[in-house]
């Protein structure tokens, strides 16, 4: 950074007035972005969700046997069809289904799972070849990559705190708790200077990044009218608005995170599960029939995942840590296809699923058909999964 | 930066200790810290929190049996009894000659995590930092087994429902993973094993206990020890495992000096805290006077509790405890209240755009209150300006005020920056220059402006 620059400017201008040195910069050339039309947008379900009881295989006589107090019963599942149904929660994920926007991806997971949480999200959140701890995330290489220079709006993450997964190599992205604190601020042209200190870096970069995208958000944030209307009261629906609006008011970021939490469904699971399913239901619901009518839901490919599915055998009333799980695609112009076989209930791998498609297939598909870019640039080497759009 | 100051920090909020740090050394600050009287008086909410297990049921069906309107006023008891709490501690950190203690419990608070909304029972929760806080400077392997046997570890890791009917694996998973060996030096089956292992363990009248009918009696193989074992014997058997020590070597590591602790210096330590048998105080020492020796300012970036007890006890304010948690709670520090298991991340975690943005804003309300720039604020910023402007806190700003330029910049980055060089101290000349006259009727002005400034360079969040 040039402070001295920065400085003078500071003493030149105040006069004896007190200034207040923001060390807040800003470029004064922004970057064309790339693929300016399409983005990705990701629901993380923090703590496990269990897939068996959210696409339920419910002609599955191993299902009812394994799950005697948590299975649902075939008069409450909703949407049935070849042999899976949705969670009574799920009403409108079986209407988006209806609608020929949802694709469902079954058995989604990867090679030697662990079923530690905050390992588990770490390989979904960097996507590494063989389980090698990863220093950045997968999101964040891509953008490393794709952006050309820093772009500091290229990924959004909606949360309280950052995620792994837009973590690079340059902060391509933001993390954002509430878009109506930023403020815009005054920008000086500036650039930084590294220094030897990785975490004065760090903190620099920060202080940089944010005017650049204060003023990004700002301009999104105006551009676009109120749309409360369809909004469910909710955490995560009040994220998904706030997505909405930015895209809408074309912050043309590339990617959009987020996430909710409460899926560790040890104990209690019926009534903990239902809620939380609920709540995303509704939520994504909103944001989907918000998008549709813009007519962007063809840009917006969204991303519903978690990081591991849960035992199959249930514990009394829930179900312990386990592996693979589905994951639902909507929007983005998706084939609206049920993709891989139904879970099978009897090879199984010390209680759990076997996994049958790798995460990182579905991450190569989503960075080849909506960024236009080859996954085996930054270590995804499977090949795009086929068939979701 | 002065080393006596950076180690003030380290070791406490503030600068405070480092004029004893400077006269006394590194170690015999040490000694002192681990010799001073750990206060034992009760805390206010004491008398007002259940504490039996009757007491505790009873005002659980109390809450069930209410009407809507009975709740609210219930709950809001509740909130009120949870901030107490934790002003009780935050003035403790305030308060104390001998931050060490403090800073280790907290320590240990962010290890052994048992957060207060979802355990519920505040009792247990003071019962739990109660050990914390006498066992701060204690035994690592005697921690280990006295925490897994408090009400909160057992209620927060599902363990009550832990029983031989149906098993639950998540307190046996976070003993392994988090709390001694960390992942990759045990197996599955060690989780599921150490489940029977702990199937029974439920919530006691004064501590966790076993319930007889409810436990796992049968031989069983957990890290290579085979028998039926219970929850010491098998903390016994984790801390047999060669790679026991490192991971709280390395949080220790990271808790107080290296966002990023090189490998080497935790195999070093870690190996050092195995032959003085898991003793803290010994490793402490080990540690503190090794690396006060070396260059290691800037390696850390400051938590929010360092951030703004610095900044206030720099300018000798002391808000309220109650204002002061508020700010810790936008700034993502939440006593008894950590978002999961894994505790706080630290390092760069603390630091994102509007964390960053929090702390210029509340360095300018400190620094210019009456003379605030208007802008966008939330309810607790206009809550500490408002305090500044009706003089509740009287800001003052040490400086030296018989001396010139020169002496006033470098007596603030001694005591501020972690680090200066020839660029940044001539920026600093720009604002505070040459022939600035410490007696001009605009000086004080002057000499806050330059303040201010070195408060929002991003080094002044590194130690």
């Amino acid at each position: 950074m040039n402070r001295r620059n920065f400085l003078a400017l500071t003493g030149t201008f105040t006069g004896g007035k007190l200034l207040l040195p923001d060390f807040l910069y800003s470029f004064s050339k922004q970057n064309a972005i790339f693929n300016p039309n399409q983005c990705l947008v990701f629901i993380q379900l923090n703590g496990g969700n269990d897939g068996l009881n959210t696409f339920i295989p419910f002609e599955n006589e191993l299902y009812y046997k394994a799950r005697p107090t948590i299975a649902l019963s075939k008069s409450e599942i909703i949407s049935a069809n070849n042999g899976m149904a949705f969670h009574p929660s799920l009403i409108d994920f079986a209407r988006i289904q209806q609608n020929g926007d949802l694709t469902v991806i079954q058995n989604v997971g990867y090679q030697n799972p662990v079923r530690s949480h905050f390992r588990s999200q770490e390989i979904w959140q960097t996507a590494p070849e063989k389980q090698e701890y990863l220093t950045s995330g997968w999101l964040g290489r891509f953008l490393d990559i794709h952006c050309k220079d820093h772009t500091p709006t290229a990924g959004i993450n909606i949360d309280a705190y950052d995620s792994f997964a837009l973590l690079g190599k340059e902060p391509n992205s933001l993390t954002v708790r509430d878009p109506r604190s930023f403020s815009s601020s005054e920008s000086v042209e500036n650039k930084l200077a590294t220094s030897t200190n990785p975490q004065l870096d760090f903190v620099r970069k920060v202080a940089n990044s944010i005017s650049e995208g204060a003023a990004e958000i700002q301009k999104a944030i105006v551009k676009t009218k109120d749309t409360d209307f369809l909004y469910p009261k909710s955490e995560l629906s009040g994220k998904l608005k706030w997505i909405s609006k930015l895209i809408k008011g074309n912050l043309n970021s590339n990617v959009y995170y987020t996430s909710t939490n409460g899926f560790d469904t040890h104990e209690e699971q019926l009534g903990i599960q239902k809620n939380k399913l609920s709540e995303v239901n509704n939520s994504v619901s909103a944001f989907y029939d918000d998008l549709k009518e813009a007519k962007l839901l063809e840009n917006v490919t969204i991303v519903v995942f978690s990081e591991f599915g849960r035992r199959v055998k249930e514990n009394g009333g829930g179900t312990d840590h386990g592996t693979a799980a589905p994951i639902f695609i909507i929007g983005g112009n998706n084939k609206g296809k049920v993709i891989g076989k139904n879970p099978n209930l009897l090879d199984l791998d010390e209680g759990d699923l076997k996994h049958e498609i790798d995460f990182r297939s579905v991450y190569a598909a989503l960075l080849k058909s909506k960024m236009n870019f080859d996954g085996s640039k930054i270590g995804i080497v499977n090949r795009p999964l086929e068939g979701i759009f | 930066m002065d080393n006596s100051i950076l180690w003030s920090l380290r070791l406490g909020y503030s600068s405070r200790q480092a004029a004893i740090i400077e006269k006394k050394g590194i170690k015999s600050f040490l000694e002192q810290s681990f010799n001073a009287e750990l206060d034992r008086s009760l805390p206010s909410f004491f008398e007002k929190i259940p504490k039996s297990l009757f007491d505790i049921k009873e005002l659980n069906a109390k809450r069930r049996n209410s009407n809507i309107e009975e709740r609210k006023i219930f709950n809001l008891e509740q909130v009120a009894i949870g901030v107490e709490m934790q002003t009780w501690w935050l003035e403790k950190m305030m308060s104390t000659q001998f931050p060490l203690r403090e800073k280790m419990t907290c320590f240990w608070h962010n290890h052994f995590v048992a957060t207060s909304q979802s355990v519920k029972v505040f009792y247990w929760i003071y019962q739990h930092n109660i050990i914390l806080r006498e066992n701060a400077f204690g035994n690592y392997k005697t921690l280990t087994k006295a925490i897994l046997k408090t009400n909160a570890i057992v209620q927060y890791l599902d363990n009550n429902r832990n029983v031989n009917t149906k098993l639950n694996e998540n307190l046996s998973r976070e003993l392994l993973e988090l709390f001694t060996l960390g992942i990759g030096n045990y197996t599955e089956n060690d989780i599921k094993n150490g489940a029977k292992g702990l199937a029974g363990l439920g919530l006691g009248e004064q501590q966790a206990a076993y319930i007889p009918k409810f436990e796992v009696n049968e031989t069983f193989e957990y890290l290579g020890k085979k028998g039926n074992l219970k929850v010491d014997e098998m903390v016994d058997a984790i801390f047999d495992h060669p790679k026991v020590a490192f991971l709280i070597t390395k949080k220790i590591l990271k808790w107080f000096i290296y966002d990023n602790p090189p490998d080497q210096l935790v195999d070093y330590y870690g190996k050092y805290f195995k032959s003085v048998n898991f003793e803290i105080k010994p490793l402490l020492i080990k540690i503190f006077s090794e690396e006060f020796a070396k260059k290691t300012a800037g390696s850390k970036i400051k938590d929010p509790l360092v951030f703004l007890f610095q900044v206030f006890d720099e300018v000798s304010i002391k808000p309220d405890a109650v204002l002061i948690n508020k700010l810790l709670l936008q700034q993502g520090l939440n006593l008894f209240n950590q978002v999961n298991v894994k505790g706080w991340e630290g390092g760069r975690s603390w630091i994102n755009s509007q964390t960053f943005q929090q702390r210029n804003t509340i360095v300018d309300i400190v620094c210019t209150s009456k003379n605030f720039i208007q802008r966008k604020m939330n309810l607790v910023e206009k809550e500490l300006l408002e305090n500044l402007k009706n003089d509740n806190l009287k800001v003052e700003i040490k400086w030296l005020k018989n001396s010139n330029s020169k002496s006033i910049i470098n007596n603030f980055t001694n005591r501020l920056l972690f680090d200066t060089d020839e660029k940044l101290n001539k920026d600093l000349d720009v604002i505070l220059k040459y022939d600035f006259d410490p007696k001009s009727e605009g000086a004080e002005f002057a000499v806050t402006r330059l303040y201010n400034s070195i408060l929002k360079l991003p080094e002044f969040q590194l130690i």
